[in-house]
C-alpha cells in the first residue's frame, strides 16, 4: 500500500490550498482529490483499490455531505484503517459531536491564513501518520533506493 | 586528480548547490544517500533520523534495503557496533558511520556499507563531506522551520484575537481558543473556568478526541490535570510531564487582575516543535481578556435587565370584567436600558387607567425619565386626575426641567358601561391602539397629539372606543410595528394583519406573547424594544 491522503473537497480554492500545503510539508505523500461525497465509497470499494491512510473531509458539500460520508465509510469494516479528519470552518459544537459520534477521528478548524492552514495540515499528517508509518514507503518503494 | 576523484568533486559541488533548494528532510535523504552508493565497494547507504528521545522515526536507504531485521542492526551500528552476522551474510565487510545532531531538532546517523573491495578511508572521507552538506542542509531546514513556526505563531495570535474579539459569549470564546490552538500549536487544549465551586473543565479539544476522552476518563490523569490547573492558579504555571498524557503546559487565564480559569496545552510532538513559553503566555492572556470581556458584558447585561425590570410594574392589578396582559421584549442593544413603559391603575371608584409610553433614546438618562414618567402618570391617575391633566402635568414637569428628551404616551380610561366598557383614549404622539373585536377582524384606533416635553402647550389626540364582551384593546410601542426584516419591510405592513387574524379571539396573555414573538422574530438586527399591553373584556 502506498501512503496517501484522499481529500474530499468541493471548493477549488481549498483544493489548491491543500495541495500546495501538503506538497510542501510532505512532498512524498500521495494526494488524491474527490469533488463530492458521492464519489468516496465507489473509490474506496473499487476492486483492488488502494486505501488512503487519511481522508481529509469537507463537511458542507452539495449532494452527499461530509457527515453522511463518515457514516457510510465507518459502516464498512474493511475501511477501518482510514483516519477520517474533518477539516471545516464551521464551529458548530453539535456538528463536531455528530462527526465524532459517526466515527471521525479529528474535527479541525480550517484557518483562513495560509501559514496556519499549512501548519494545521502538517501537524495533522504528522500526528496521524506518525511519520514513519505513513511518510516512509515500505522497502522497494523508496525513491531513495537505487 | 583521477577521473573518479573528478566525478566525486562534481557530485559534492552539485550537493552543495542543491542545499538551498531542499524543502524537507525527505528531499534531503533523496539527495545525499544515492551519491554515496557510487563509492567504490559500497553496497548500501543507510540513513536514520533520531528524535530527541533517541528513538528512530525514519529509516532511509540506498542500495541494500534498510527494512525488517536490518533496522535493529542499523540501530546497533549507530550505537557503535561494527560487526554483525547479517551484514556478513549480505557481503558487508566494513561499515563507516557518522552521526550529527541538530540543536533543538532531530539528529541523524549516516553509514556506508562496504564489501571486501571497499576502502573504509575513502568511504569515511566521502561520508564526512556528505555529512557536512547534510549538516548545513539541516541547519537551513531548521532555520526555515523556525521562521515558519514564528509566522504560524504570529498568524495564530492575530487570528485568535480577531476571532475571540468577535464574540462576547464566554462559551463560544472558550471553544474558539481551544479549536484555534489544535493542532497548530498543540495536540490538545483544555479550558478550565473558575467559579465559586473552583475550577471546572468547560472545553476540551484534541486532534484525537477518542484519545482525549480515554485520558479524561482515567480518574488518575484527570485528577492530575485538575491538580496542575489548581497549582497554576496558586502560582505554579508552566510545563510539566503527565504520565499517560505526555507534556502539558499550564497557563493561567488572568486579565485585569481577575483570574477566570486555566488553559492546558497538551503536546504529543517533538520538544523542538513545542511553542516557546512567552508565546503560550501571550495566547493565554488574549484568551483571558476575551473571557473577561465576556464576563463584564454578561454582568452589565444582567444589571440592565434588572434595571429594566424595575422600570416596569412587578404585576398588573386585577379589575372586575377585565383581563390584563403585558410583555416587554428587549431589542438588540441590550447593554442599555430601553425607554418603553406601561402600567395599569385601578382607581378607588373602579375606573381603570391603562398607560403606555416610549421615551426617546436609551441609557441611564432615558431610564430615569422612563421611571419618572411612569410613576408620575400612575400616581396622578390613581389620585383621580383626568388623563388629560396627568399628561399635561408631565409635560409641564419636563419643560420646567429643561429636558431635551421627550416621550410619546397613550392612556386608556375604561369605565364599565352596559355590559362592556367605554374607553376614553388619549394619545400624545403615540401609535394608535389596535381594537380586536370578538369574531371580527382587527381594526386600528386613532393616534394623534404631540409628544410630551416638546411644546409648551401639549396637544392631545382624543377618541372614544366601546369594548364589548370578548373584545380587546392592544396598546403597544412602535418597536412592534416598525420591526423590519432583512429587506427593510416593516412588520406592520408585511405581517401584522396576518398575525392578528391568526390571533383572533385568543386570551390577552396569548395575544401579547404571540404578537411580541412574531414581531421580534420578523425583525433583524437593530431592533427596538417592544412593549405590548392588552386589555381584554371578559366574555
Amino acid at each position: 500500500m502506498t501512503a496517501s491522503i484522499l481529500v474530499v473537497e468541493d471548493s477549488p480554492e481549498d483544493v489548491e490550498a491543500i495541495e500546495r500545503a501538503i506538497s510542501r510539508s510532505h512532498p512524498r505523500l500521495g494526494l488524491e482529490f474527490l469533488g463530492s461525497g458521492a464519489e468516496v465509497l465507489p473509490r474506496l470499494t473499487a476492486p483492488g483499490a488502494e486505501l488512503p491512510s487519511i481522508m481529509l473531509l469537507d463537511l458542507n458539500m452539495p449532494g452527499e455531505g461530509g457527515l453522511a460520508v463518515i457514516r457510510r465509510v465507518r459502516a464498512d469494516a474493511t475501511l477501518n484503517s482510514i483516519r477520517i479528519v474533518v477539516f471545516t470552518s464551521s464551529e458548530d459544537q453539535a456538528e463536531a459531536d455528530a462527526c465524532y459520534a459517526a466515527g471521525a477521528d479529528s474535527y479541525l478548524y480550517k484557518p483562513v491564513n495560509f501559514a496556519l492552514f499549512q501548519t494545521v495540515l502538517r501537524q495533522t499528517v504528522d500526528y496521524w501518520g506518525n511519520v514513519a508509518r505513513i511518510v516512509v514507503p515500505p522497502p522497494g518503494d523508496s525513491s531513495a533506493q537505487t | 586528480m583521477t577521473t573518479e576523484d573528478s566525478g566525486w568533486a562534481g557530485t559534492i559541488h552539485r550537493l552543495w548547490a542543491s542545499v538551498a533548494a531542499i524543502g524537507s528532510r525527505e528531499e534531503l535523504s533523496d539527495l545525499v544517500l544515492p551519491p554515496l552508493l557510487e563509492t567504490p565497494g559500497a553496497v548500501g547507504v543507510w540513513g536514520l533520523r533520531h528524535t530527541t528521545g533517541a528513538a528512530i522515526t525514519v529509516y532511509r536507504s540506498a542500495g541494500l534495503p534498510l527494512a525488517g531485521e536490518a533496522q535493529p542492526i542499523a540501530l546497533a551500528l549507530a550505537a557503535g557496533e561494527t560487526k554483525h552476522d547479517w551484514l556478513e551474510d549480505h557481503g558487508v565487510r566494513h561499515v563507516v558511520v557518522t552521526r550529527f545532531d541538530g540543536t533543538g531538532d532531530v539528529g541523524g546517523t549516516m553509514m556506508v556499507l562496504l564489501d571486501e573491495t571497499g576502502d573504509p578511508r575513502l568511504a569515511a572521507a566521502r561520508l564526512g563531506q556528505v555529512a557536512d552538506v547534510t549538516r548545513e542542509a539541516i541547519r537551513r531546514l531548521a532555520a526555515h522551520r523556525a521562521e515558519q513556526a514564528q509566522q504560524t505563531r504570529d498568524a495564530l495570535l492575530a487570528e485568535a484575537s480577531l476571532q475571540m474579539d468577535a464574540v462576547l459569549d464566554r462559551a463560544q470564546t472558550m471553544r474558539r481558543v481551544a479549536r484555534m490552538a489544535v493542532p497548530a500549536i498543540a495536540e490538545g487544549c483544555l479550558v478550565y473556568l473558575r467559579d465559586d465551586a473552583g475550577l471546572e473543565l468547560r472545553s476540551a479539544v484534541h486532534i484525537d478526541m477518542r484519545r482525549l476522552d480515554a485520558l479524561l476518563a482515567d480518574e488518575r490523569i484527570a485528577a492530575r490535570l485538575t491538580g496542575l490547573a489548581t497549582d497554576a492558579v496558586g502560582g505554579r504555571p508552566g510545563m510539566r510531564a503527565v504520565p499517560g498524557a505526555g507534556i502539558v503546559d499550564v497557563q493561567v487565564l488572568r486579565a485585569r487582575g481577575r483570574t477566570s480559569g486555566v488553559l492546558i496545552f497538551m503536546f504529543d510532538r517533538d520538544r523542538g516543535d513545542v511553542p516557546p513559553a512567552p508565546f503560550l503566555r501571550d495566547l493565554a492572556l488574549r484568551a483571558a481578556l476575551a473571557l473577561d470581556n465576556g464576563e463584564l458584558y454578561e454582568q452589565r447585561r444582567r444589571e440592565v435587565v434588572t434595571m429594566q425590570q424595575h422600570l416596569l410594574p412587578r404585576r398588573l392589578p386585577s379589575a372586575d370584567g377585565l383581563e390584563f396582559a403585558a410583555s416587554y421584549t428587549v431589542g438588540d442593544r441590550v447593554m442599555e436600558v430601553g425607554g418603553d413603559f406601561y402600567d395599569v391603575v385601578v382607581r378607588a371608584d373602579g375606573v381603570v387607567a391603562a398607560l403606555i409610553g416610549d421615551v426617546c433614546g436609551r441609557g441611564v438618562d432615558a431610564a430615569a425619565l422612563t421611571g419618572m414618567s411612569r410613576h408620575t402618570l400612575g400616581a396622578l391617575l390613581h389620585e383621580g386626575l383626568s388623563p388629560a391633566r396627568a399628561l399635561r402635568r408631565l409635560n409641564e414637569s419636563l419643560r420646567r426641567e429643561g429636558s431635551w428628551r421627550f416621550l410619546t404616551a397613550g392612556i386608556a380610561l375604561l369605565r364599565p358601561d352596559a355590559g362592556g366598557f367605554a374607553v376614553q383614549w388619549m394619545s400624545c404622539g403615540h401609535p394608535a391602539p389596535l381594537i380586536l373585536r370578538h369574531g371580527a377582524p382587527a381594526e386600528a384606533g386613532r393616534g394623534g397629539g404631540t409628544p410630551i416635553g416638546v411644546l409648551p402647550q401639549l396637544r392631545i389626540g382624543r377618541s372614544r372606543i366601546r369594548l364589548g364582551a370578548g373584545d380587546a384593546l392592544v396598546m403597544y410601542t412602535d418597536g412592534l410595528t416598525e420591526s423590519r426584516d432583512a429587506q427593510g419591510l416593516m412588520f406592520e405592513d408585511a405581517a401584522l394583519p396576518q398575525v392578528l387574524e391568526r390571533l383572533r379571539d385568543v386570551p390577552p396573555e396569548t395575544l401579547v406573547r404571540e404578537l411580541s414573538a412574531a414581531a421580534a422574530g420578523f425583525g433583524t438586527s437593530g431592533a427596538d424594544d417592544i412593549a405590548v399591553l392588552a386589555i381584554g373584556v371578559s366574555p
